[in-house]
């Protein structure tokens, strides 16, 4: 393989490390559960992102093929992490938030975690 | 012809159960018809059998283990199985007239032609397996008929002691063939019966002989197991009169008569038979002389008879066995008829006990004259058929030694025909001769036709065989020549002369008749004298037992599942040391490989988080999160050693199980509590290090050794047998198909029993717990969130094309059936997490009971294929097929199998989730009929709610 490449390659890979290993330190380093929500967002997103990307490369300049997998990975990532970041808040709140300490909600059906849902009036 | 004769009953026990609707006469026709037939059948069959020839007939069984349905008949067999069939016919007469109404007649006729099918399957044998299983099956039915009367105590008692006896020496008879079989390398009669001297020689004879005898000693009720006979005398007395006079308690006698050839002729056989005959014939006789329930005078005159032919068997000549057999036919003549009158005095009288009886004569002229015959016969009185075998007794007994005394024998031969002498005596005296009294529980009268026929028919038989005994010779001498393997021609004659046998029975008959003139003295004195009771015994050993048995599964397994494991583990290092020590180890043929630096921090990994779990594993959350951590690790290290299959399949179950956990854990308590003392604990952590050390060691001594394993064939054969060049999917699919096959059927059960065992605790008593518990306190308003609701939509048509992905390539690259099976049950397992149960249950086609079903049936149609073209079951086809614009691709039948074992899995997690689903909905949380909590489409965008 050219050397071009194998560096191209070898930068996403370094992104990646570097990005994770951030991460990870946030973790670690940051004081609370809301301020360390932050930390993973970048090994998810650059840190693995870093890789895939690296991955695809040298499968396409390897093989010639284009690799589809990492995209996939990648759809998942993008699709789950902030679920699981939306849902480490939502618990955070509710261990840790009292609804007094809330201003009023200007929504009808108030906080979602605090109020009970609109539709829950249906439920049997 | 053999074979239907000895299935005739079998087959007709299906009909009475369903006659007995159009009628108890119908029902009574069609069981005697089966006997009837088979009667027939024997009658055919039994000229050639007279003149010596022994008819065979086969059928293979399961002959990898020398089980053949192998049947002959020769001389003793025809005897027998004319008895068992002839008896049979008259006892279905009888209990027709007997059984009251309200006893179910059908059963109990089905019952009876199990027993007798049974009976003849044991005398028909040509193999001594097929034998011992239809000498279980006697044990079996016997428990049945015994116990007929299931609403009375004694009944079901009397029945369980009798299967507890006779089934216990059944097993030790089973050991004892096994080892015959064994000596002379066959389990044919046949075989074995003429390999006698082989079996003398042997140095297992003795063992065997033991263990045969006491099958043949608990069955034919010889002391001291005689105590069953009398209990089971609860049973209705048709049973009795059919278990106790030709068949059940006869199949000992016979069986030792069929192995005489064999066994007899040695010291023991000798010592341990004629003793235990002689000892049984005395005390049954003595016994019975003092009981005041008629048919437990029967019961314990019939151990004392069979005592004596078993005695006879024990003397092991020749002319000794022709009188045994000769006592067979005449002791089954005047017993059944004994038992039949002793059953029509108490159906008429309603009472049993001889003490409110007596008179009968006069009452009663046609049962007395019947009892009378059959009690003088059982007495030994001239011109009846019991006085010609046991002359023959006494003449033998009277030449024979016992343990070096010329005259013991002699002696206790007499008093034993003197006893019974006794007994028969009173049993005509005492019921039916004396003053006719006002005070019989019921007004008695003799019973109809129907009733006394089958008796009168064997008293005649009584009288005709004593007046011209020449008409039992022929029979008499097929069976003595099928017993002794000689060709003897007795003769039977009323007349000897005045030979010691007959100065014998004149003192046994005179002093018979003093010791009943005595009986009222004799009677208190009995009275007085201090008696051990069998059935107290029994019932003590029985508890003695059963408190054992409870003790060791108190210690065993008393429902701490820590005790299990601590158990299993301790078995387990216990079976690994012993096989350690035993061949040791090799040398060591590897070196220790450098550890890399990546591989080093996921060990640490592990071991802190298997150290924290350990530490920390009351608190069930915290412990989950940390096995989740192991999980993964594992996987990766599968992934490091090359093992992507294992990695994927590790990933999913984990994400599956921490899943279906976490969603457990909701309804449990959040913390284990402390129950076990630090010595527990100790002992504890004790067993789980030295297991834990051995399970290292071993994989460390097996990582640097070079071994032999069967991997190396299925790399070679994967692609050429199997069509995959995934060998581990080959494995799993065609190779292993069978286990694979095994193993979704186990998930399957696994799903189903989930499902019904929250059935059962949603009765139980943590259904009030599960009520009681309040879970709103730290509960979140938010269910089921809007962006979790749209993601996992969005996710859910990707997760299925990965999983469709994951199934289709299984064969060749990593993947399958069952990771997809988990990959489809993760996206729907999010579904239900994001949307709810109600919601996305009311969107589910297919029950999960059914995807369960149908993966077990796909499967297995799949592996049944193969019988189409003639391979054995599972066996794999597979194919290339081209269609134009898309590759090649490979089509197998084990994809097909693979789909099965798909939806077994996917089926399996989903009833689990559903079964976890259903408990919450019990515990009161509410059911929601919406995807999401808030739905902002059907709310307008200024924050006004749309109606």
């Amino acid at each position: 393989m050219e050397f071009i490449a194998e560096l191209l390659i070898s930068l996403f890979l370094v992104v990646s490390g570097v990005f994770g290993f951030v991460g990870s330190y946030g973790l670690v380093k940051l004081k609370d559960s809301v301020q360390r929500l932050h930390a993973p967002t970048k090994a998810t997103t650059l840190g693995v992102g870093g890789v895939l990307i690296a991955s695809m490369l040298f499968f396409f300049l390897d093989t010639g093929h284009i690799s589809i997998h990492e995209i996939l990975i990648a759809l998942f990532l993008f699709l789950t992490a902030p679920i699981t970041a939306n849902f480490i808040a939502k618990t955070y709140m509710v261990a840790n938030l009292k609804q007094e300490k809330l201003p009023k909600s200007s929504s009808e059906c108030g906080w979602s975690i605090y109020d009970k849902p609109p539709s829950s009036d249906e439920d049997s | 012809m053999l074979i239907i004769m000895a299935l005739l009953p079998f087959l007709g026990a299906l009909l009475p159960s369903l006659m007995i609707r159009a009628g108890r006469n119908a029902c009574a026709i069609f069981t005697a018809l089966p006997t009837f037939l088979a009667l027939v059948i024997l009658l055919i069959l039994s000229p050639s059998v007279m003149r010596g020839e022994v008819l065979q007939a086969e059928l293979a069984w399961l002959p990898q283990i020398g089980l053949s349905a192998s049947f002959f008949l020769d001389g003793l067999g025809l005897l027998f199985a004319g008895m068992i069939l002839g008896v049979g016919l008259l006892i279905t007469l009888y209990a027709r007239f007997y059984l009251s109404g309200e006893d179910p007649m059908g059963q109990f006729y089905t019952f009876l032609l199990l027993f007798q099918g049974a009976m003849l399957g044991i005398v028909l044998s040509d193999n001594i397996l097929l034998l011992l299983v239809f000498w279980e099956l006697t044990s079996l039915s016997s428990f049945l008929l015994i116990g007929y009367w299931k609403h009375l105590p004694e009944g079901r008692q009397g029945a369980r002691m009798a299967l507890a006896v006779t089934g216990s020496g059944g097993l030790a008879m089973i050991a004892g063939m096994l080892i015959l079989g064994n000596i002379v390398g066959s389990y044919n009669l046949t075989d074995i019966l003429q390999a006698g001297d082989a079996i003398r020689a042997s140095d297992w004879y003795l063992p065997a002989l033991i263990l045969i005898l006491l099958g043949a000693f608990t069955k034919s009720a010889q002391f001291p197991f005689h105590f069953w006979l009398p209990q089971a005398m609860a049973a209705p007395t048709p049973v009795s009169a059919y278990l106790h006079s030709a068949t059940m308690v006869k199949a000992g006698v016979f069986l030792m008569a069929r192995m005489w050839p064999v066994l007899s002729g040695t010291d023991a056989w000798f010592n341990i038979v004629t003793t235990t005959g002689l000892i049984t014939m005395v005390l049954g006789a003595l016994i019975a002389l003092f009981k005041n329930d008629l048919k437990a005078l029967l019961a314990y005159s019939t151990v004392s008879q069979l005592g004596l032919m078993t005695m006879l068997l024990g003397f092991g000549t020749q002319v000794a066995a022709v009188a045994a057999v000769f006592h067979i036919i005449n002791h089954l003549t005047f017993k059944a008829a004994l038992f039949m009158t002793a059953g029509i005095v108490d159906h008429e009288t309603h009472t049993r006990d001889i003490r409110r009886l007596g008179g009968l004569r006069h009452l009663m002229p046609v049962t007395f004259v019947i009892a009378t015959i059959s009690a003088l016969s059982m007495a030994g009185i001239p011109f009846l058929n019991g006085f010609l075998s046991k002359e023959m007794m006494l003449e033998e007994a009277s030449h024979t030694g016992l343990f070096g005394s010329p005259s013991a024998l002699p002696i206790l031969a007499t008093i034993g025909a003197l006893l019974s002498v006794a007994y028969s005596f009173r049993f005509v005296v005492h019921v039916f001769l004396g003053p006719v009294r006002d005070d019989y529980p019921h007004k008695p009268h003799d019973p109809p036709f129907g009733m006394w026929a089958a008796p009168a028919l064997l008293a005649c038989l009584v009288v005709l065989i004593g007046v011209a005994p020449f008409l039992a010779e022929g029979i008499v001498t097929a069976a003595a020549n099928a017993v002794t393997g000689a060709d003897l021609h007795p003769h039977f004659k009323i007349w000897h002369g005045f030979t010691p046998a007959l100065w014998m029975s004149v003192v046994a008959v005179v002093s018979g008749a003093i010791l009943l003139l005595q009986y009222g003295m004799l009677d208190r004195v009995w009275e007085a004298l201090p008696r051990p009771e069998a059935k107290t015994i029994f019932d003590h050993l029985v508890a003695a037992v059963v408190a054992g048995a409870r003790r060791v599964t108190e210690i065993t397994h008393n429902g701490a599942i820590s005790r299990y494991l601590a158990i299993f583990t301790i078995a387990s290092v216990a079976l690994g040391w012993v096989a350690y020590s035993g061949g040791g180890l090799g040398p060591r043929t590897r070196d220790l490989l450098a550890v890399p630096l990546v591989v080093a921090v996921g060990w640490l990994m592990l071991i802190v988080a298997t150290g924290y779990v350990v530490v920390n594993h009351h608190h069930r959350f915290r412990a989950l999160v940390l096995i989740g951590v192991i999980g993964l690790t594992v996987s990766a290290g599968f992934v490091y050693l090359s093992a992507p299959d294992l990695a994927l399949t590790q990933i999913s179950v984990e994400t599956v199980t921490i899943m279906l956990l976490l969603l457990a854990l909701h309804f449990l308590p959040k913390v284990t509590p402390r129950e076990s003392s630090l010595a527990l604990r100790l002992r504890d952590g004790a067993i789980a290090t030295v297991a834990g050390l051995g399970v290292g060691g071993l994989a460390y001594a097996f990582l640097l050794r070079d071994t032999d394993t069967i991997s190396d064939y299925f790399i070679a054969n994967s692609y050429e047998g199997g069509g995959g060049t995934n060998v581990v999917n080959v494995i799993l699919v065609d190779f292993r198909g069978f286990d694979t096959y095994g193993e979704i059927i186990v998930l399957g059960i696994a799903g189903f029993l989930i499902f019904s065992l929250m059935h059962a605790l949603l009765d139980g008593p943590a259904a009030k717990r599960l009520r009681a518990r309040d879970y709103s306190q730290d509960r979140s308003h938010d269910r089921h969130p809007l962006m979790m609701v749209v993601v996992t939509r969005v996710l859910m048509p990707i997760a299925m094309v990965v999983g469709i992905y994951i199934f289709l390539r299984g064969h060749n690259a990593p993947g399958g059936g069952f990771v997809a099976g988990l990959v489809v049950a993760i996206a729907l397992l999010m579904q239900y997490m994001a949307s709810g149960f109600a919601w996305t249950q009311a969107r589910k086609r297919i029950e999960y009971h059914t995807l369960i079903g149908m993966g077990v049936v796909i499967a297995g149609l799949t592996g049944a294929g193969a019988w189409l073209f003639g391979q054995p079951f599972l066996t794999s086809a597979y194919t290339y097929v081209h269609i134009a614009p898309v590759e090649e691709f490979e089509l197998a039948t084990a994809m097909l199998f693979d789909l099965g074992v798909f939806l077994t899995v996917l089926g399996a997690v989903m009833l689990m989730l559903y079964s976890l689903s259903r408990i919450a909905r019990f515990a009161g949380e509410t059911v929601n009929m919406e995807p999401m909590d808030y739905d902002p489409s059907e709310h307008v965008d200024d924050g006004k709610v749309k109606v």
